[in-house]
């Protein structure tokens, strides 16, 4: 089947906090903004049901509703919605491709929200299973399926300890595994205190999984002492990982820059190692994932993303001049001396028809000013063919100029 | 590489998951079954299903509450 190409100014790759924020900010500058979710729009905070620490709540709120008014914003600002896996990207130059199983999206700017996906314990025989034979992540979605039972955690930061108490209302037993001594959890403390007082919470310190075991689905869960070194089978119905999350970078791979862990990095103007492209949320490597976070990295990337592509056009048609002749001013408009030659330049607009001038404040934005390799203000830069041939910088005189306009 | 379509409007789940698998089931490799529906389960139900069988899965909502499912048979 061939793929359909269709155009827009931004793409973001992501539909939870981060990339809504990103698109209602891209949809109120006017860009044709499209949202690409692979499941459903909302992101992780969908999957916490209270959220009593975003602001503007007093009365907290629940992570599908608060995701619900973002989307809903974001959808009056005009942002396309496409729920599907993006495939295949390609970043570098200055159009860029996103790649889904039927269509190819073109931008020139791309934001990425891709979130993360739970960790796995890597233990043995876990893929077997994932999901529905077992081992899930979310004790919200299926928790009644699990009246009566008797199911294990593990981990022991918010999420598990959290999720565990939620399950004890519906299971028997809730075991937890916590992989630290006696007492020694990840969560806050008043979780702690809950959850150790709770009488259906059992835990198994110092322990993590060894395998998975279990004919169709999982039955029996072996757990590994981390300081004796046995292992003890343990029988469950249900098992619950809560061990972090991965973010999902592996199409950035080679492309993007990322640390250790796979996290992008990006600078505080959440820009990767490529230019127009933007990396926001939990995807990116940073000191805090909230709501509350994700929602400025948002902010800052179609922000962002909007002066990118101005900038991209006044570069294009009037810096190059699409190859004809242009005299350009960097100055800063703060700075009353790189002023008092404004008047020359105008001057200049005026007598000399067969060359753009233009004068360039780069106190707002200095994104011009590094495309054309500029670091110091003021400077004058004389270009030709789309190639700068001249440039004159610190003491600027307006015979210099003249000059430099001249000779080529 | 022919496209199907597969009207589920107004059908409640788990009838639309129902008769996607079966419907499935006839396709080849390589075609493409368009779901539609408008009850908002089968909007969970049916790509999760089509996802965990690995095949291509694109939601599509063509209007408020009613969506097309587009299924990309790959095995």
């Amino acid at each position: 089947m061939e793929k359909k190409t269709e155009s827009y100014d931004v793409v973001i790759i992501g539909g939870g906090a981060a990339s809504l924020t990103a698109g209602i900010y891209c949809g109120r500058a006017k860009l044709k903004t499209l949202i690409i979710e692979k499941t459903l729009v909302g992101g992780l905070a969908t999957y916490t049901n209270e959220i009593e620490n975003y602001p503007g709540f007093p009365d907290g709120t629940t992570g599908l509703g608060l995701m619900d008014l973002f989307h809903k914003q974001a959808k009056k600002f005009g942002v396309d919605f496409k729920l599907t896996d993006v495939k295949k990207v390609s970043l570098e130059g200055d159009l860029k491709r996103v790649e889904t199983f039927r269509n190819v999206y073109e931008a020139k700017a791309v934001i990425i929200g891709s979130g993360g996906k739970p960790r796995l314990t890597g233990a043995r025989n876990e893929e077997k299973f994932l999901y529905d034979k077992g081992i899930s992540f979310c004790a919200t979605c299926d928790a009644a399926a699990n009246t009566g039972k008797t199911v294990m955690v593990i981990g022991s930061g918010d999420a598990a300890i959290e999720e565990g108490m939620f399950l004890t209302k519906f299971a028997d037993k809730v075991i937890v595994s916590v992989m630290h001594d006696n007492g020694n959890m990840d969560c806050n403390e008043i979780a702690k205190a809950q959850a150790l007082s709770n009488p259906k919470m059992e835990f198994l310190w110092n322990t993590v999984v060894e395998s998975f075991e279990g004919e169709e689905r999982l039955d029996t869960v072996v757990l590994k002492n981390v300081k004796t070194g046995e292992n003890l089978p343990v029988k469950v119905d249900s098992c619950y990982l809560f061990i972090g999350y991965l973010p999902n970078t592996e199409l950035f791979q080679g492309i993007l820059t990322m640390n250790r862990g796979g996290y992008l990095i990006t600078n505080e103007r959440m820009e990767t190692n490529l230019p127009g492209v933007y990396g926001i949320g939990d995807v990116r490597d940073k000191f805090l994932k909230q709501v509350a976070t994700a929602v400025g990295d948002g902010a800052v990337a179609g922000y962002g993303a909007e002066k990118y592509l101005s900038e991209c056009e006044i570069f294009e048609k009037q810096v190059m001049n699409e190859g004809n002749p242009s005299l350009v001013y960097i100055y800063n408009g703060i700075d009353a001396h790189s002023r008092e030659l404004l008047p020359a330049f105008k001057e200049l607009e005026e007598t000399r028809k067969d060359m753009r001038v233009s004068c360039i404040d780069i106190y707002k934005s200095d994104g011009i000013a590094k495309r054309l390799g500029v670091h110091n203000s003021p400077c004058a830069l004389w270009i030709k063919g789309s190639k700068i041939q001249g440039k004159i910088e610190g003491e600027i005189t307006q015979d210099q100029i003249e000059n430099m306009c001249r000779e080529s | 590489m022919a496209e199907f379509t597969l009207d589920c409007l107004g059908e409640a789940c788990p009838v639309p998951l129902m008769k996607t698998e079966k419907k499935m089931g006839e396709l080849s490799i390589g075609d493409v079954l368009v779901v539609s529906i408008d009850h908002s389960c089968a909007m969970k139900n049916v790509p999760e299903w089509a996802r965990k069988q690995g095949h291509n899965v694109e939601i599509e909502e063509v209007d408020d509450g009613e969506w097309e499912i587009v299924i990309e048979k790959t095995k």
